[in-house]
């Protein structure tokens, strides 16, 4: 609690005027010496005491009232640690509103959620600017309203109302960082106005915690978490947050050594609530196929904890690809969670679903553990019966480098008609029909991996596959020789890129953080050859890097696929990065498997037309190609099963549908508050504190005084007519 | 007379009330019982010259008081009986307490109480007739001049007890009165003034449980103490002795001069009770009720007790005060069956313009 107006406290001072208004006003009496005093007396005793009580009520009654006015005239106010800041001159001011679903979050208590809470932190804002101040309205969700600042608030506070009241905010991985520049180009108008953007989130990583202290044009940024109870909330600790549950992630393998129609369905169910091993939680997750309740299973998941979920599902009787959905559920009805959208998550299923990765050993020996392939061989049918590998869902065809150019010549591009995933393992750089075979299939959706070694040729390489590579090679160096590198230690990686598809729902650093690469490729920086790096070194240089080309996928990884460059394939992350490559490159390969997309993400398919989009809901939409001829589908706001219909409508001999999921982004559903910061106050800018104001009870007491103050003065009026008193 | 008890007595008596005594006697309705002759008649036969009874002779009467004529009627010694004359006993009860002091110039209290005193006993002691009297003052009694005497110089220490001295306290009147009653001579005429408005206060001290509670209880135990007072004077009278009440009350007192919202503190004069404060208003309204209802209650008293009750304002003339009071004493005046009379004197000049009444407002209580 501060006081706006600390100075009119000195008001206080006139506490003692009705003190000496009761002294003085106290008449002093005439005084008689009366011989019929006794006739006076007898019941103005009683009186007399009710009199002094009176008075004295009266003064308490005068004094409070004046210290209540005083009080409310020095305008206190709220001042918690997390009051919201605004600019003390006026200024155009931007909300930047969080659209994003980790706003859906509802409290436990009253049931509103995050989004809706909102409407009372903007309308603080408003409330707290300098008069002359103009709001404008902005969300990271481009279908929030968008609105230029405007003298009179109750545009945008308008405006935001409506949104809130018109539904919870639409899933789509919106994060503030990304609306940044959308938000400083919402006054575009150089009048010489100072403009700063109130970013309205919560602390999570794709809210708050995602944005900077500036904008790119160095707009001021002023974090506003946005709290249930509050206009504002605090931007530190998580006391009183809502624990929610999720599920992280689903996927499919086939699960032939139970049953040829098998599948096993792995999901992760993940407690986003602060770590308590003591505080768990039961759940229940059902497995709907085709609409019907399959298979359910109770588990008990710890606050914080993540627990991974296997259910084995055979489709004896059912063909084709199967809609599936995993759910949580509570007594047979679905869960009632603060955050319910992550509580379910669908799949296509397909009983006969494999994916053929072809590995060209550049490198064999005789020794596995010395083979290019063997690690990666092993890790990519890691689950399969070592008896019979082609039972997983990956199928492993090795090839010897002249293999696979006597199969290439001999049938051209068809002989990798079968393959979904090519890996290039040190293979010398193929001979120009081998070469053109690959782009050929590669254009047509294959994946290809090319892992490099001793016997790669930068300049071969270029010349032959060039066309295809993320980035040219430039030359193999030892890691002590790396540019900026002094010492001959090995190269250290990175982080993960976790917002790479491929590897989009992995955690932490995927196990690969101790990993080092004594020898490492370098490559041609080319800022115009589209690429995305999924993983890099300590020193920035890329270690995996992936391309889209044509329909297909292309990954390289800049060191070997075995242990003469590094040690990654001995590290615990080197099997799911595997299979996460593997089957990235391998999703627009597959025809009739299941493409899994996060809400927003564009779905795209180089295959001819005319393709006819069918959404969970049952809307049709009728997809038209691009002019490099590739389908695109932007509209993936909707949750569920997609099906993209090949061929006219009706048409007999139709080829079998293309079928994808759109599923929420698990990063959104990481609610918990991250600490944050608030950014420091730069230059002459003077942040005035915005204020809760308190002084308007005040008022309100101070009346209801004035109001007993009056009655009692009446009262005490009539009384000294009618009483007596004793002295 | 001494001189110096004439300039004291001068100071006391004014010479209109003075001159206005030449030629009055104090005569008493009843006969009195002196030691000495007297010209008061006596309860008892002497040597007078009205016939009282004849009664036979026994051994030892004076042979020459044998009615012959008698004596030829009845045909046996009879003795003739006069009528005795003896002197009278004036004893005064003079409250000296603070409220005596209320008043100033003419009207003070204390004036006319000290002249009422001084003119009865200048009156009697110049027919012949013995005076005492006894104060009563600041809490103490004073009963040195109680005995009655024929002496002149008693005036004069009458009127150094009036005239000097400043008047505080309370007069202790049950003390004074029960003090006084076995001093007092056969059938003397007993003359108590006060105002009588609050003869038995609470004393400080005395009674701290009545002083402590005040209000009701106190009142109670104040009426219950004037009941014994009353009760003693009273007794006074079955003895067979005149008592005489003589309220000296200043208008003031009779209807306070309070008007309006003006502020008051209301001091006891004696020193007994707490100050009160009030507006004029209510505390008028309340008083005139309080005081109306007292002196009733006095009067009734006084009328059922046989108590000459002779009220006398501070402000009227002495000299009506004193007629009226000798005219009482001696029968002349008409007054009720049981002998005793109430009447207060009028003021001076002409009533003043009877004040607005006030409109009445409902009691809120029992006065």
């Amino acid at each position: 609690m501060s006081l706006l107006a600390p100075l009119l406290l000195i008001g206080l001072i006139g506490l003692g005027l009705p003190l000496i208004a009761h002294l003085r006003g106290h008449r002093e009496p005439r005084t008689i010496r009366f011989a019929g005093h006794r006739f006076l007396a007898a019941e103005g005793e009683v009186l007399s005491q009710r009199r002094h009580l009176r008075d004295r009520l009266l003064l308490a009654l005068r004094v409070l009232l004046l210290a209540l006015l005083v009080l409310a005239l020095s305008r206190p106010a709220s001042r918690h640690e997390a009051a919201l800041a605004v600019l003390g001159e006026p200024h155009d001011a931007i909300l930047l509103v969080d659209g994003s679903r980790s706003m859906e979050l509802r409290s436990e208590a009253s049931g509103q959620s995050l989004f809706a809470a909102t409407r009372g932190a903007a309308a603080a804002i408003a409330e707290a600017l300098p008069p002359g101040s103009r709001l404008g309205l902005i969300g990271s969700d481009p279908a929030l309203p968008r609105l230029d600042p405007s003298a009179d608030p109750r545009a945008a506070l308008g405006a935001l109302q409506a949104r809130v009241d018109a539904g919870p905010p639409r899933p789509g991985s919106w994060r503030l960082r990304d609306r940044l520049a959308a938000a400083s180009a919402l006054s575009q108008a150089d009048d010489g106005r100072t403009k700063v953007i109130y970013a309205l989130s919560d602390r999570t990583s794709g809210g708050l915690a995602s944005l900077p202290n500036t904008t790119a044009d160095g707009l001021a940024i002023l974090p506003i978490a946005v709290a249930f109870d509050a206009a504002t909330g605090a931007l530190e600790g998580t006391r009183g947050h809502p624990a929610h549950l999720g599920i992280a992630s689903a996927s499919w393998e086939p699960a032939p050594e139970i049953d040829p129609r098998a599948m096993r369905i792995r999901a992760e169910l993940r407690s986003y609530a602060a770590a308590d091993e003591d505080h768990r939680r039961p759940v229940s997750v059902a497995l709907r196929v085709s609409g019907e309740l399959v298979a359910q299973v109770e588990l008990e998941v710890a606050d914080g904890a993540t627990v991974p979920l296997e259910i084995t599902y055979s489709a004896a009787d059912q063909r084709g690809p199967l809609a599936a959905t995993l759910e949580l559920v509570a007594d047979g009805e679905p869960l009632v969670d603060p955050l319910p959208s992550d509580d379910r998550r669908h799949l296509w299923l397909a009983a006969d679903e494999r994916l053929t990765v072809t590995l060209v050993n550049g490198e064999p020996s005789e020794r596995r553990s010395h083979d290019e392939v063997f690690f990666l061989a092993t890790a990519l049918a890691h689950r399969a019966d070592e008896t019979e590998p082609s039972a997983g869902r990956i199928a492993l065809r090795n090839l010897a480098p002249d293999q696979l150019e006597a199969q290439i010549r001999a049938r051209g591009a068809e002989a990798l008609a079968e393959t979904d995933v090519l890996v290039l393992a040190n293979t010398a750089a193929p001979a120009e029909n081998v070469a053109a075979a690959i782009r050929e299939r590669v254009d047509a959706g294959m994946g290809l991996w090319l892992t490099v070694g001793e016997r790669i040729d930068a300049e071969a390489y270029n010349r032959r596959l060039g066309e295809l590579l993320p980035l040219l090679l430039r030359e193999a160096v030892l890691a002590g020789t790396a540019p900026g590198r002094s010492t001959a230690a090995g190269e250290g990686f990175a982080p993960a890129n976790l917002d790479h598809p491929a590897l989009r729902g992995e955690r932490d650093d995927l196990g690969l953080l101790g990993a080092r690469a004594r020898r490492i490729f370098l490559l041609e920086p080319d800022p115009d050859r589209p690429h995305e790096v999924a993983l890099t070194y300590q020193s920035g240089a890329p270690t995996l890097l992936t391309r889209d080309y044509g329909r297909g996928r292309v990954a390289l990884l800049t060191t070997s696929v075995d242990r003469d460059w590094s040690d990654m394939p001995l590290r615990p992350g080197f099997v799911p990065l595997a299979l996460r490559t593997v089957s990235y490159l391998g999703d627009r390969a597959s025809q009739s498997g299941a493409h899994n997309l996060l809400v927003g993400e564009v779905w795209s398919t180089g295959l001819p037309g005319p393709l006819t989009v069918v959404t969970p809901s049952g809307r049709r939409i009728a997809l038209r190609p691009d002019d490099d001829g590739v389908h695109r589908l932007t509209d993936t706001y909707e949750l569920g099963h997609y099906r993209v219909e090949r061929g006219p409508p009706g048409a007999p001999g139709a080829p079998s549908p293309l079928l994808f999921t759109v599923n929420v982004d698990p990063a959104e559903s990481e609610t918990l508050p991250l600490d944050i910061k608030a950014p420091p106050i730069a230059g002459d800018r003077v942040f005035a504190a915005a204020h809760i104001p308190r002084w308007r009870p005040l008022f309100g007491l101070a009346a209801l005084a004035l109001l007993v103050e009056s009655l009692l003065r009446a009262r005490s009026r009539r009384r000294r007519r009618d009483g007596l008193v004793d002295g | 007379m001494h001189s110096d008890s004439g300039n004291a007595l001068a100071a006391v008596l004014p010479p209109a009330l003075r001159d206005l005594l030449r030629g009055r006697a104090l005569t008493l309705e009843r006969p009195v019982w002196g030691q000495r002759a007297g010209r008061h008649l006596s309860a008892r036969a002497g040597l007078g010259h009205l016939f009282r009874a004849h009664r036979p002779y026994v051994a030892g009467d004076d042979p020459r008081l044998l009615d012959w004529r008698a004596m030829a009627r009845r045909d046996r010694p009879m003795l003739r009986q006069t009528e005795g004359e003896d002197e009278l006993s004036l004893c005064a009860l003079v409250d000296l307490s603070g409220t005596m002091a209320y008043g100033e110039g003419e009207t003070s209290k204390r004036r006319t109480a000290a002249a009422m005193v001084a003119a009865l006993a200048h009156l009697a002691l110049r027919q012949g007739d013995r005076f005492g009297f006894a104060t009563g003052g600041d809490g103490a009694l004073g009963l040195a001049h109680l005995r009655p005497s024929a002496s002149a110089s008693r005036l004069g220490a009458l009127a150094a007890a009036l005239s000097e001295g400043e008047l505080r306290g309370l007069c202790p009147w049950r003390e004074l009165v029960s003090g006084a009653a076995p001093r007092l001579p056969r059938r003397a005429l007993v003359v108590a003034v006060s105002d009588f408005l609050d003869p038995c206060p609470p004393t400080r001290g005395a009674a701290p449980e009545v002083e402590a509670t005040a209000g009701p209880r106190a009142e109670l135990a104040n009426v219950s103490a004037e009941e014994e007072l009353w009760g003693a004077f009273a007794g006074l009278r079955a003895r067979g002795h005149d008592v005489v009440l003589l309220q000296v009350l200043h208008p003031d007192e009779i209807d306070p001069p309070w008007r309006g919202d003006e502020f008051l503190r209301i001091l006891d004069p004696k020193g007994s009770r707490s100050s009160i404060k009030g507006t004029a208003n209510a505390l008028k309204r309340r008083y005139q009720a309080r005081f109306a209802a007292h002196q009733r209650a006095l009067t009734r008293h006084c009328e059922a007790t046989g108590i000459h009750l002779l009220r006398v304002r501070s402000d009227a003339p002495l000299e009506e005060a004193l007629l009226d009071l000798l005219a009482r004493l001696s029968g002349l005046t008409p007054s009720s069956s049981t002998g005793s009379s109430a009447a207060t004197t009028q003021p001076k000049k002409t009533p003043k313009k009877t004040p607005k009444k006030t409109p009445k407002r409902p009691r809120r209580g029992p006065p």
